[in-house]
C-alpha cells in the first residue's frame, strides 16, 4: 500500500464531497454587528414552536401536545428569516441552545431552561453548524441574535434521598404525627433553610444525601460539566415555596425541581463566563436573554456580565447587548439588575477573591431588563384593562431613580433606563388577546394595535413575542407556546400588516428610537371624562437630533377622549406654531401659542404626530 | 469442495455436466427416448454424432479438461454473514444498504469462463460456507468486531454458517433444468458459547429456477433469494449489486458471455416507514382488541444488469458489467396519535452503476473496479428505513456515492488481496448531521504459503477513515467529527487443498492490532471500552469453508 494511496484516500473523506458545514467549522472572528441597539425591534421566537426545517432532528416529536417537543429548530427559524424581514424585526431571541432533560414528568424540556449540558447543543434544534449557520444568515440580513441563557438552575437533575431507602419516592408517610399523612416528593420537597433534612421513623438525620438521576434515554444525566457534578455545587435546600424569603428566593431549587446552583462560588462564576462567553465564540451571537435574575445573587451579576462584556470585547465583540429577565412587577426590583452599585466593603472583599490578579470588580450589571412593571402596570392596566394612564407616567417617571442610569463598561454604551425591554406578552405569561377573548373581535383587535403601538413607540428597545401579528392568543404556558408554522407564515393579515407599519414608522423617525421621553399627559380618570383614557407622550432629544414626536393615544374604549381636562389643557415641548402631522391620519395640528395642543382620539385608537417638516408620507 | 483428484473419466464427466453452460445440450447429451420425469440420471452421450463432431468434442474437451485444473485451483468461495457481536450501533450504523448482513457470494472473478460453475446435476445436493470464530481482546473480554467503518476486516468476524440443500432435475419431456435452492443462514453465538437452545436463524435462499425452456439462454427463476455480484472477499462486500428480495428474475445470454439479467421483488422492513399496527376493538360488539396494520406498504425492487467477458490472451478477459436498480414504495398513513393520521408520501429512488473487471483466469487473480450512485429511497439501501427525511417528509435529496477496487494476485508461494472503497452517504436531511458521513478503506493481505501450500501465512493491513457530519468543538474551535483506524493482523493458517487465496478449508490463528484515534474513539458511548484504548488487541482462532453452494457459483 503506498503513501499515495493512503494520501488519496484521506483526502478524499475529508474532503467529503459535498460534506460541506459551509464555513460554518473552524474557529470564527467575533465581530460587532449592533450599531445602538434602540434602533433594534426583538422578535422572542421558541425554537421549538417557530418553524420545523429539519425532520431529521424530530426526536420524540408528539405533534399535538404542546407540553411536548413539536420539531421547530434552528434551520426552520433561519428559512424564515423572510418572513421576519418582512415584518420588520432586526433581532432575534432564541430559546437556550443548550442540551436539556429531554422530558420530565410528561413534560419535555422544548423550552430550552432544564439545562443537562452547559457545553452541548440541544440536539433538537441542530447542531453547532446549525446555529452558525443560523447567526451567520441574520447578520448577512443585518438581523442580530440573541440567545437565552439560565445561570440558576440545572434541570430535574437529582433527587434528595429524604428517607434514606435509595430511591426516589414521590409521596412519603411523615412520622412526626400520628395519623396523618405528610405528603413530599424528594424530586422537589419543600424548602428548609437548613437544607433538605433526611429522616427515619426515628427522627432526622442530617441533611439528605442527593442522588443523580441516570437515565440516559430521557437524558436524566449529572449534569456537564464536571463542575456541575459536585453537589456542594448545589444550595439543596428545596424548593421555593414563598418567593418573598431572600433566602428561599436566591437558594431554593425553583419549582419543577430545577437544581439551584450556589453562584457565589468563584469556581462556579468563571465556569459560567467560560461557558457563554464559549457560546458567542462559537456563533458570534450578539446579545444574552438571562433567565431568573432575581433568584441569583448581585455579586454573580457584577462579576459575569463584567467577564462576558471583557472577554468579548477583547476579541472584537463591542455593543454586547444582556438583559435579563426579572419576573416580577415591583419596578425598583427590577431596576436594581441594572445599577451600577457596589456592596458593603465586606461583602466586596469576598467578592474580589474570587479575582486576585485580575481586574477588580466594578458596580456595572445588567444592560437593561424585561420591563415586567410596564407590562402588569401598562399593558395589562391600562392598555387591556383601561385603568388610569397616570400610573404609567409614575412607572416612567421613577425609572430615573430605580433603573441605572450610566453605562457599563464595555457596553452598549446605553443608559439602562431608556433601554428597558419593552414587551406586551412573552413565554411566561398568557398571551394579550387571551385576557380579552370575551369581547368583540374587532375591539380585541384594536386593543392589540394600540398596544403593539405603544410597544413601538415607547423608550426602550420593542420585542414582540412571536405569533403576536398572527392573533395568538393562547392562556398560560403551555398554550401561549403554540406551533407557528400553523398559520402558513401569512404576511397579509391584518395584524401582521399592522405590526410591519409600526415598525417601518419607528425606523422612520430618529425621535421614537433614540429620543428622551417625555410624559406630555396623563390621566387618571377611567369613564365619562372627556380625556379618560389620554396618555401623550413627547419623543425628542437624546440622540435623536432634531427629530420629534408626540404620541397620544386613547386607552378607554367608551368614547372620544382630548387632552384636556377643564381648562387644563396638554402642553408638548413643540415650538408654538408647530406644525404636526399624525402620521396614521395625516390630520395636521398646530401648537397653539401658548404651548398647548388639544387633540381628540377616538376610544382604544392612537396618533402619532410629527412635525410636517419631518413627517414622511406613505407608510 | 475444490480440490478433489479424480480419474479422468469422473473428471470428464465433471467437465461435462460443468459445461452445460457453455455449450448447447444437444452438443452432447441428448435423452434417447423419453423416460419418466424427473429423470434420475444424466442424459447419456449421443452415439449418432459424426466422426468430425466427435474431434470437434474432444477438442473442446481438452479444454474444459485444462479449465477444470484450473477451476480446482482457484474456485470460488467466500461468503459473508451477520456479525454476531455487531459494534456499537454508534460505529457501524450506517443508513446505506450494506448494513443488513447480506448473505454469501462467489469470488470477484465468477463470471470469468475459467470459473465457470457446476452445472445441473440431478439430485440432492448440499452445500454450505461457515465460519467459527472465537477470540478474546487478551484481557478477557470476547473479541469484537474492531471496525469504524462498515466494511472492514474479516479477521475479526463472528460465527456465521449457511447450510443449502438443493434438488436439481432434468426433465427430458421438455428438456428443461429445475433447481430447487433452501439455504438456512445461522448466526451466532452458538449453544456452546451461552448454553442458550438458541439460534439466530433466517431463510436466506427458498427458489426455485428453470433453464431450457424453450431456449437454452433463458433462465427463470422465483422464490426469496440472494441476489448478487462480484464481493470483495477482504472487506465481506459486494459493491455494486446485493439484493435479498421475494420476487423473480430473469437471465438472457444473448451472445457466448453477453448476459442480461432482470430481477423484482420486494420486502417489508418492519419500521414504521413500512409497517405499523395499532390496537382497535373488535368489531360487531366483541370485547377485546385486534391489530390493525395503519401501515403497510412493501419496498419494491427492480434491477437490471448487463455483463459481457472478452477474452483476453490466452485465459484472461476483460468483465464489463452496467447496472441499474429502481426504488419504489407506495403513498401510505401513519397513524401519529390515537386516529391522527399524517401522509406519508410515495417514494422512489435510483440506483446506477459499473464495473470493469479484469482477470489472467489463472490463480484467481483480477481486478475488479466498481463506481456507484444512489439516490432517494435507494440511497438509504434496500433494507433502510429512511431517516432524517427532507422538509417535505421525503426522501428527495438523499444520496449514496461509492467508489470501490478489488483484487487478487497470485504467483508461486506469495498471493496479495486487496479492497478498498470510499463512500458519501448524505441523507435527505438538508442539513449535515450524524448520519451523513464519508468513510472509506484500504487493506491488504499479503500471503505466503509454506511447500505445497498445505499451511501459510498471511499478514493484514488496513487503514480506514470516517468523517461525520457533525462538528466537534475543540476550544471554541469546531471541527469536522473525523476519526481513523489503522489495523495490522497476522495470521497463520492450514489448508489442506493447497495454494489459493480462494481456497477453502481454512484453520486460522488471529492476531489483530487496531489503534484508534482520538476521532475514532469518540464514536463509541460513554465506557465503551473501545472508546476507551487507543489500542485493542484481537486474538483469535478460526475456520472457515465453502463448498457445493449456488451461493459461490453463479450461472
Amino acid at each position: 500500500m503506498t503513501r499515495t494511496h493512503l494520501s488519496l484516500l484521506s483526502a478524499l473523506v475529508l474532503a467529503g464531497g459535498c460534506m460541506d458545514f459551509d464555513g460554518h467549522d473552524g474557529p470564527i472572528e467575533l465581530s460587532t454587528e449592533v450599531d445602538d441597539w434602540r434602533n433594534e425591534v426583538i422578535y422572542q421566537v421558541l425554537i421549538d414552536r417557530f418553524d420545523n426545517g429539519d425532520p431529521g432532528n424530530d426526536y420524540g416529536v408528539q405533534g399535538d401536545d404542546l407540553a411536548r417537543y413539536q420539531g421547530g429548530d434552528w434551520k426552520g427559524m433561519e428559512n424564515r428569516l423572510g418572513y421576519l424581514q418582512e415584518l420588520g424585526v432586526t433581532a432575534l431571541w432564541i430559546s437556550p441552545v443548550v442540551k436539556n432533560v429531554d422530558t420530565d414528568a410528561n413534560f419535555d424540556g422544548y423550552h430550552g431552561y432544564w439545562t443537562q449540558d452547559f457545553e452541548a447543543t440541544n440536539p433538537h434544534f441542530g447542531d453547532l453548524a446549525a446555529l452558525r449557520s443560523l447567526v451567520d444568515a441574520a447578520h448577512e440580513r443585518d438581523m442580530k441574535v440573541v440567545i437565552d441563557i439560565v445561570t440558576n438552575h440545572v434541570g430535574q437533575a437529582f433527587y434528595y434521598d429524604m428517607n434514606l431507602n435509595g430511591v426516589p419516592d414521590i409521596t412519603l408517610q411523615g412520622n412526626n404525627d400520628v395519623g396523618e399523612f405528610r405528603h413530599y416528593t424528594e424530586y422537589d420537597p419543600d424548602f428548609d433553610p437548613r437544607g433538605v433534612q433526611a429522616f427515619t421513623s426515628l427522627g432526622e438525620a442530617g441533611p439528605a444525601p442527593i442522588v443523580w438521576q441516570y437515565d440516559p434515554a430521557t437524558n436524566h444525566l449529572p449534569p456537564e460539566p464536571a463542575l456541575f457534578q459536585d453537589p456542594t455545587v448545589y444550595n439543596r435546600k428545596g424548593r421555593t415555596v414563598n418567593f418573598d424569603d431572600p433566602d428561599q428566593l436566591l437558594h431554593g431549587d425553583f419549582p419543577g425541581g430545577l437544581k439551584d446552583i450556589d453562584t457565589t462560588r468563584c469556581d462556579v462564576k468563571e465556569e459560567f463566563v467560560d461557558i457563554y462567553a464559549g457560546w458567542i465564540e462559537k456563533t458570534n451571537a450578539d446579545g444574552f436573554r438571562i433567565d431568573t435574575i432575581k433568584h441569583v445573587e448581585y455579586e454573580f451579576w457584577r462579576y459575569f456580565t463584567q467577564r462576558v462584556r471583557t472577554r468579548l470585547a477583547d476579541q472584537g465583540k463591542d455593543n454586547f447587548l444582556m438583559f435579563g429577565e426579572i419576573f416580577d412587577g415591583r419596578d425598583d426590583l427590577i431596576g436594581s439588575y441594572t445599577k451600577n452599585e457596589l456592596p458593603d466593603e465586606a461583602t466586596l472583599q469576598r467578592e474580589q477573591s474570587c479575582v486576585p490578579d485580575g481586574q477588580p470588580l466594578s458596580g456595572d450589571q445588567l444592560d437593561s431588563a424585561f420591563y415586567f412593571s410596564q407590562h402588569f402596570q401598562a399593558i395589562r392596566g391600562v392598555f387591556q384593562d383601561a385603568g388610569p394612564t397616570d400610573q404609567i407616567r409614575s412607572l416612567w417617571e421613577s425609572r430615573r431613580d430605580t433603573w441605572g442610569t450610566e453605562p457599563a463598561a464595555n457596553s452598549t454604551g446605553l443608559v439602562p433606563a431608556d433601554v428597558p425591554i419593552n414587551f406586551i406578552d412573552n413565554h411566561d405569561v398568557a398571551r394579550f388577546l387571551f385576557w380579552i377573548g370575551d369581547r368583540p373581535q374587532s375591539e380585541q383587535r384594536a386593543l392589540l394595535h394600540n398596544a403593539l403601538a405603544f410597544l413601538m413607540f415607547a423608550q426602550g428597545i420593542p420585542c414582540i413575542y412571536y405569533g403576536t401579528e398572527q392573533e395568538f392568543r393562547g392562556g398560560n404556558d403551555p398554550a401561549n407556546r403554540e406551533r407557528m408554522w400553523d398559520t402558513g407564515f401569512d404576511t397579509t393579515g391584518d395584524t401582521f400588516q399592522w405590526t410591519k407599519r409600526l415598525i417601518a414608522l419607528r425606523n422612520a423617525y430618529p425621535s421614537i428610537r433614540r429620543g428622551a421621553v417625555q410624559v406630555a399627559y396623563s390621566t387618571s380618570n377611567t369613564g365619562t371624562e372627556q380625556d379618560a383614557g389620554i396618555f401623550a407622550f413627547e419623543r425628542a432629544g437624546g440622540d435623536a437630533g432634531g427629530s420629534y414626536a408626540l404620541v397620544v393615544f386613547n386607552t378607554n374604549g367608551e368614547h372620544d377622549s382630548v387632552t384636556r381636562n377643564g381648562d387644563q389643557v396638554m402642553t408638548v415641548l413643540a415650538p408654538p406654531g408647530t406644525e404636526l402631522v399624525d402620521v396614521f391620519t395625516e390630520e395636521r395640528v398646530v401648537v397653539a401659542a401658548d404651548g398647548t395642543l388639544e387633540v381628540t382620539v377616538a376610544p382604544i385608537d392612537r396618533a402619532m404626530f410629527v412635525p410636517a417638516a419631518e413627517y414622511k408620507s406613505g407608510i | 469442495m475444490t480440490g478433489l483428484r479424480s480419474t479422468f473419466a469422473r473428471r470428464l464427466a465433471s467437465v461435462a455436466l460443468a459445461t452445460c453452460a457453455l455449450l448447447p445440450a444437444h452438443a452432447f447429451a441428448q435423452p434417447a427416448e423419453p423416460e419418466p420425469e424427473p429423470a434420475s440420471s444424466p442424459p447419456a452421450p449421443d452415439p449418432s454424432v459424426d466422426p468430425a463432431q466427435v474431434e470437434a468434442l474432444e477438442q473442446r474437451i481438452d479444454e474444459l479438461e485444462a479449465k477444470l485444473d484450473r477451476l480446482e485451483t482457484s474456485a470460488s468461495q467466500p461468503t459473508d454473514e451477520t456479525p454476531a457481536q455487531a459494534p456499537p450501533p454508534v460505529v457501524v450504523e450506517v443508513p446505506a444498504p450494506q448494513d443488513d448482513a447480506p448473505p454469501t457470494k462467489e469470488a470477484s472473478v465468477d463470471d470469468s469462463p475459467d470459473q465457470a460453475p457446476p452445472n445441473y446435476a440431478d439430485g440432492f445436493h448440499f452445500g454450505s460456507y461457515g465460519r467459527v470464530a472465537v477470540g478474546t481482546d487478551a484481557r478477557g473480554r470476547p473479541g469484537r468486531d474492531g471496525d469504524m467503518v462498515a466494511r472492514g476486516s474479516r479477521l475479526d468476524e463472528s460465527t456465521y454458517l449457511e447450510l443449502e440443500l438443493r434438488r436439481e432435475d432434468y426433465w427430458e419431456k421438455t428438456g428443461a433444468y429445475t433447481r430447487i435452492v433452501s439455504t438456512v443462514a445461522f448466526a451466532g453465538p452458538l449453544f456452546h458459547e451461552t448454553g442458550q437452545f438458541d439460534a439466530n436463524l433466517g431463510i436466506r435462499n427458498l427458489y426455485v429456477e428453470e433453464s431450457g425452456l424453450g431456449t437454452d439462454r433463458l433462465r427463470i427463476w422465483a422464490g426469496s433469494r440472494m441476489y448478487r455480484g462480484d464481493d470483495i472477499y477482504l472487506l465481506d462486500f459486494w459493491p455494486l449489486d446485493n439484493l435479498n428480495t421475494v420476487g423473480g428474475g430473469l437471465s438472457y445470454t444473448f451472445l457466448d458471455n453477453l448476459t442480461l439479467r432482470l430481477h423484482t421483488g420486494i420486502n417489508q422492513p418492519q419500521t414504521s416507514f413500512f409497517y405499523q399496527t395499532s390496537p382497535r376493538p373488535l368489531p360487531l360488539g366483541q370485547l377485546g382488541e385486534a391489530q390493525v396494520a395503519i401501515t403497510s406498504r412493501q419496498r419494491f425492487v427492480s434491477s437490471a444488469r448487463l455483463s459481457n467477458i472478452f477474452g483476453l490472451g490466452e485465459s484472461g478477459g476483460i468483465k464489463p458489467v452496467l447496472y441499474g436498480e429502481v426504488h419504489y414504495t407506495s403513498r401510505a398513513q401513519r397513524e401519529r396519535d390515537v386516529r391522527q393520521f399524517e401522509d406519508l408520501p410515495l417514494e422512489t429512488g435510483v440506483l446506477v452503476g459499473a464495473q470493469v473487471g479484469m482477470f489472467t483466469g489463472k490463480r484467481s487473480t483480477h481486478l475488479n473496479l466498481v463506481a456507484r450512485y444512489a439516490s432517494g429511497l435507494a440511497a438509504y439501501g434496500e433494507w433502510g428505513t429512511p431517516t432524517q427525511l427532507a422538509p417535505d417528509r421525503t426522501t428527495g435529496g438523499a444520496r449514496e456515492f461509492l467508489v470501490a477496487a478489488s483484487g487478487n494476485y497470485e504467483k508461486g508461494p506469495f498471493g496479495l488481496l486487496f479492497g478498498s472503497y470510499w463512500r458519501l452517504f448524505r441523507n435527505a436531511s438538508p442539513g449535515l448531521d450524524f448520519a451523513d458521513l464519508g468513510e472509506g478503506i484500504v487493506m491488504a493481505r499479503p500471503t505466503y504459503w509454506f511447500g505445497k501450500g498445505g499451511g501459510g501465512l498471511s499478514v493484514e493491513g488496513s487503514y480506514q477513515a470516517q468523517r461525520r457530519g457533525v462538528l466537534i468543538d475543540q476550544d471554541n474551535n469546531p471541527t469536522p467529527q473525523f476519526g481513523q483506524v489503522g489495523r495490522i493482523g497476522v495470521m497463520p493458517f492450514l489448508s489442506p487443498g493447497g495454494r489459493g487465496n480462494y481456497q477453502r478449508p481454512h484453520l486460522r490463528l488471529i492476531y489483530l492490532a487496531s489503534i484508534r484515534d482520538a476521532g475514532a474513539r469518540r464514536l463509541y458511548p460513554r465506557d465503551d471500552v473501545l472508546g476507551l484504548r487507543p489500542v485493542d488487541h484481537y486474538i483469535g482462532l478460526n475456520a472457515e469453508w465453502w463448498f457445493g453452494s449456488t451461493s459461490y457459483f453463479r450461472d
